[in-house]
């Protein structure tokens, strides 16, 4: 395609894609809204994982606990008085100084072991929210002061906030995987061993990937407080990580617009399970029965989809027959 | 008496794993241009290798990079350093273009201090590319290369940081003639023009012998020879421990 035609053609979805957000808030209802912005804040904290787990290859299962650690430090600075962009970036990262803290026995432990700590890890905060009550207000759960600005409605401006942080996010995150900090982590990934020939410190682009990873959750977590409004322990417990992993594997390990694609997934089921007829059907679906729905997704999606949905368009023109030619001799 | 232009020396090194000893106090040093290490199976040729570029450490004895010591540095600071290496099989990034596989070899070296400008690194992968002749291959994924090309593009990424000292572990193997032509040519006039010390573990003795202007040979763990190849291939013990009589007529 001519490159002029390419990018103006880019530059036309680009506005038309900034039209659509900045418009939606207009047209769209309420819970529907709630809904977008609620998969903005996913796809930011999966674009965490996919640096961590899809370029870098290190299994990390805190994200759900360093999400929260984003929403309740946030809520808490923002509170005390904090503006909620300090208080946000201030959280987030104290969440990326704990994520590398996270990434530290990578060093040593690998795979299961690995996953094994981090999981650890992830418990020890979702513990933290409920023990540390002059913090975290504990089982009893701390309101969220709302952020405002004059003109726009609280949740009109959640969800700008939500998309204006995603772009941002994937902007960055896109050169960054282009860069040479991207190359790096993806050498760790495919070629551990040799990446000290190259002059390459695995263990600091390990950790490098744990702090950019655990900075995303936590600065998705700051966004969820702004959503969900009130903040309990058990919203950052098992049952996020395994929508989080379904996110990841649904959507594509590797890629970042599988953050989104995944993030899409995870609340359109979500949102099917809770549907009035799906609940009247099978009952054991609601509540807790969702983990088990999710569990079950991640299974399936592992075993026969292990790229993720954002690799099908590629295996699928794989797959389309090419139309048959003709050689000169024939 | 060791040779003048020394950029490499291992000095009395002893390696073990459990109660092996695999090298057994081994010296030699590796001047300008290529040395060839040769030996048979399992005489500790590419743990010697490790042992120099710091994948493993030694129990006695040490290395110097100049008159700089290496020993008991990590893998990427003796590679920062100025020690390049490959390995028996290319470990290339798949997902990555060959472009970015070279670029690779200079990754770690600009590092965080940004001692290395990125316009040079960016020079220095395009002046490999052409040399080695990958060019035509420079936009397409690593997975997607032949295994000939593999090897090729993993050479180039050991030479992209421009180290003085490259450690090439069986770059022939598994190629065909036409092949080992492509990349040795090549290699000869990179190291002629940088002036580049190589320290080449192979197999193919007519390459290794057309190539280096020493031999060093272990046999298990010894080092049991050192000297020009005509030489040191007409060494009986030479020939016991490894090369049969056949052979032998090359040097």
């Amino acid at each position: 395609m001519n490159p002029a035609v390419r990018y103006g053609a880019i530059g036309f979805g680009v506005l038309a894609l900034g039209a659509g957000v900045f418009f939606a808030p207009a047209y769209l209802n309420a819970y529907l809204m709630y809904l977008l912005t609620w998969i903005a804040i996913y796809a930011i904290a999966g674009t965490g994982l996919t640096v961590l787990m899809g370029w870098t290859g290190q299994i990390a299962l805190a994200h759900a606990g360093l999400f929260g650690v984003g929403a309740y430090a946030t809520a808490y600075l923002a509170g005390h008085g904090w503006p909620w962009p300090l208080a946000a970036l201030t959280s987030s990262t104290a969440s990326a100084g704990l994520g590398a803290l996270v990434g530290l026995p990578a060093a040593r432990l690998r795979g299961f072991y690995l996953a094994i700590a981090t999981l650890a890890f992830g418990e020890l905060l979702h513990q933290a929210f409920v023990q540390l009550t002059p913090l975290s207000r504990g089982p009893q759960g701390m309101a969220v002061v709302p952020i405002q600005l004059d003109g726009i409605d609280t949740p009109s401006l959640v969800w700008y906030l939500a998309m204006v942080i995603l772009a941002a996010v994937m902007v960055t995150l896109t050169a960054l995987g282009r860069s040479r900090i991207g190359r790096c982590l993806k050498a760790v990934r495919d070629i551990e061993p040799a990446t000290g020939s190259l002059g390459i410190s695995a263990m600091r682009y390990k950790l490098l990937a744990f702090a950019i990873s655990a900075f995303l959750a936590g600065l998705a977590g700051a966004v969820f407080g702004q959503l969900i409004t009130f903040l309990t322990p058990d919203l950052f417990d098992l049952p996020l990580l395994v929508i989080f992993l379904v996110q990841l594997f649904v959507g594509g390990v590797n890629r970042l617009s599988g953050a989104l694609i995944g993030a899409i997934f995870v609340i359109a089921v979500r949102e099917l399970l809770q549907s009035h007829v799906v609940s009247s059907l099978v009952p054991a679906l609601v509540g807790s029965g969702q983990t088990l729905a999710f569990g079950l997704t991640l299974i399936l999606v592992v075993r026969y989809l292990p790229s993720g949905l954002a690799s099908l368009p590629a295996r699928l023109r794989s797959r389309r027959p090419r139309p048959a030619t003709l050689s000169p001799m024939e | 008496m060791p040779p003048a232009d020394v950029r490499l020396t291992v000095e009395d090194l002893v390696v073990g794993f459990g109660g092996n000893t695999v090298l057994q106090g081994v010296s030699f040093s590796v001047a300008r241009g290529f040395t060839g290490l040769i030996g048979p199976n399992g005489a500790g040729k590419t743990t010697l290798l490790n042992a120099i570029s710091g994948y493993v450490s030694p129990t006695r004895g040490r290395v110097l990079l100049g008159d700089r010591p290496l020993t008991s540095l990590r893998p990427h600071r003796i590679a920062r350093r100025g020690l390049g290496r490959t390995f028996q099989t290319p470990r290339l990034v798949p997902e990555l273009t060959v472009w970015e596989n070279v670029m690779l070899g200079l990754d770690g070296h600009i590092g965080w201090d940004r001692k290395r400008s990125h316009v040079v690194s960016l020079a220095r992968v395009e002046e490999l590319l052409r040399q080695l002749d990958l060019n035509d291959w420079r936009d397409r994924p690593a997975a997607s290369l032949p295994f000939s090309s593999q090897k090729v593009v993993e050479v180039a990424r050991a030479l992209a940081a421009d180290p003085l000292v490259v450690l090439l572990d069986e770059p022939a193997a598994g190629l065909g003639p036409a092949e080992v032509e492509r990349l040795i040519e090549p290699l000869k006039r990179r190291v002629e023009e940088r002036g580049l010390a190589v320290l080449i573990v192979e197999h193919d003795i007519e390459l290794v012998t057309r190539l280096c202007s020493r031999i060093v040979v272990l046999d298990f763990g010894q080092l049991i020879a050192d000297g020009a190849p005509a030489e040191v291939l007409r060494l009986p013990h030479v020939v016991n421990a490894y090369l049969g009589a056949g052979v032998a007529a090359v040097g």
